[in-house]
């Protein structure tokens, strides 16, 4: 198996505010050398690293907006968020929970810090990703996954106590609990100090690593401390993750769609008609209605 | 949609040679204002005519009551400015703010005359300009007094796509003369007889 090297190790940059209720580093599309035909099918990665937020009795967060054409996930490391969409839907996202919605023809959707979180106020961290959908299936029935962590698979790695949880795709022959439309591969590695994993994806799945906790060490080089992300070069198969100290990593790696992509702010889509046809669509409320 | 700039702008829609576009743009500046910031402040006398490249923004009085009312949102490719004041030298009734970070070009309105003066292309295309600002007002005016929110609001769909999900609904509201109970019920209607 060839080795895969490290392409580049990216800090997190200057923060913004999605809303009130998310304070998040863009990694994807924004980084350097992380657009979205480079990570396709990753097309966003938003990272609110731990930051706390003070109690308030209006719960903070991101008022009603639309998707379409994509799946967005949101892993909840800290914190608790609260969401609704126009079909009714609705539900909490717990600690180490994981909401994988399928946009796909259209959703209206507004998430908030929940309510009694909210009142207390405290620390939240969070990963939304948007994930792209093949042309085929972008204009598909919206659906949700709601993943309690509890029932994710893990994989136990070493007497340490590192593991490893699938979320999406197969590590070690374990399969995840999320269904996904191309290859996926999403795990979170709970590595304990001196642990180390030896990783392998299909050389031309896009690959990063994003360290949530804790400081790695990939193919024995690259550093990684908390709230960096790596990118893994395409140029080979097989690296290895080790903890400096007690870490967590979001792993993700994915076959890229390599068909085209027109996007512009919540629409991802493979032409500019169809953007269009978005905008007008979500205009004359063919996403339906939620109240603000 | 895109990312405009003043040169693709006077490219595309003047007839100039390219020495000609190269003096304009020697004679504007860009400037970057953060959301928020104002380009223009009531009583203040405008000297400027702005050309969004990148962002958004709105111009809008505010009445005695303290009442914002929205005149026009400006997003990539238009051009922004308060002509009456510009023209009559007296104190705009306007703001002009950005909604979003924002790139403009700025022309100076006294270049802005040279150029009318110098370049008979450039007066074909600012008379083009005025006359297409009229017309625009004069269809905002019909839509003020004789359409249903519901007609103002398709209306302001067709005409900016994309400004529902730029900002808050009471701007929209703002801008459409309606109350934002209004739109919301304009938009809830809409949606179930899209159900």
């Amino acid at each position: 198996m060839k080795p895969r090297s490290v392409e580049l190790v990216a800090s997190p940059g200057q923060p913004h505010f999605v809303g009130d209720g998310f304070r998040v580093h863009n990694f994807i599309p924004s980084g350097f050398r992380m657009d979205m035909q480079r990570m396709d099918p990753f097309i966003m990665l938003d990272y609110n690293s731990k930051f706390h937020f003070p109690a308030s009795s209006r719960p903070k967060g991101v008022g009603v907006h639309p998707h379409r054409g994509f799946e967005t996930v949101t892993i909840a490391y800290k914190g608790k968020v609260q969401h609704h969409d126009s079909s009714g839907g609705g539900g909490v996202i717990g600690e180490g929970d994981i909401q994988w919605m399928t946009a796909a023809s259209g959703v209206l959707h507004k998430e908030f810090h929940e309510e009694e979180w909210s009142k207390k106020g405290g620390e939240f961290q969070m990963v939304q990703l948007w994930v792209n959908l093949p042309a085929k299936d972008k204009m598909s029935a919206p659906k949700y996954q709601a993943i309690k962590n509890d029932s994710v698979p893990r994989v136990q790695l070493d007497p340490k106590g590192s593991e490893i949880d699938v979320i999406a795709g197969e590590f070690e022959h374990v399969k995840g609990v999320a269904s996904t439309f191309t290859p996926i591969n999403m795990w979170n590695a709970h590595l304990k100090e001196g642990s180390e994993v030896k990783l392998n994806f299909p050389s031309h799945f896009n690959t990063v690593l994003l360290v949530v906790e804790g400081e790695i060490e990939v193919n024995g080089t690259d550093r990684a401390p908390t709230d960096h992300l790596v990118l893994l070069a395409n140029d080979g198969e097989e690296f290895s993750v080790k903890a400096n100290q007690d870490s967590k990593v979001l792993v993700l790696s994915g076959e890229p769609i390599n068909e085209p992509i027109a996007a512009h702010g919540p629409f991802v889509m493979n032409t500019r008609q169809e953007l269009m046809e978005a905008f007008n669509d979500f205009n004359e409320g063919k996403f339906g209605y939620l109240e603000d | 949609m895109n990312h405009f700039t003043l040169k693709s702008y006077l490219t595309s829609n003047l007839d100039l040679r390219e020495e000609e576009i190269n003096t304009i743009l020697t004679e504007c500046n860009t400037r970057i204002v953060s959301k928020d910031e104002y380009l223009l402040k009531s009583q203040e006398y405008c000297k400027h005519i702005f050309f969004v490249e990148d962002g958004l923004l709105r111009q809008f009085s505010i009445d005695e009551k303290g009442k914002e009312h929205i005149l026009h949102f400006a997003p990539e490719g238009w051009f922004v400015t308060d002509r009456e004041s510009v023209f009559f030298n007296q104190p705009s009734q306007f703001n002009i703010q950005a909604l979003e970070d924002t790139r403009v070009a700025v022309l100076d309105d006294a270049f802005f005359k040279i150029l009318e003066e110098k370049m008979p292309s450039f007066r074909d295309f600012n008379h083009r300009m005025i006359h297409s600002y009229i017309r625009s007002l004069q269809n905002r005016i019909m839509m003020l007094l004789s359409n249903t929110a519901e007609d103002r609001y398709l209306k302001f769909i067709k005409k900016y796509p994309d400004i529902p999900l730029r900002v808050p609904q009471w701007m929209i509201a703002s801008y459409l003369g309606i109350t934002p109970e209004s739109l919301s019920r304009v938009r809830k209607e809409l949606a179930q007889r899209h159900k």
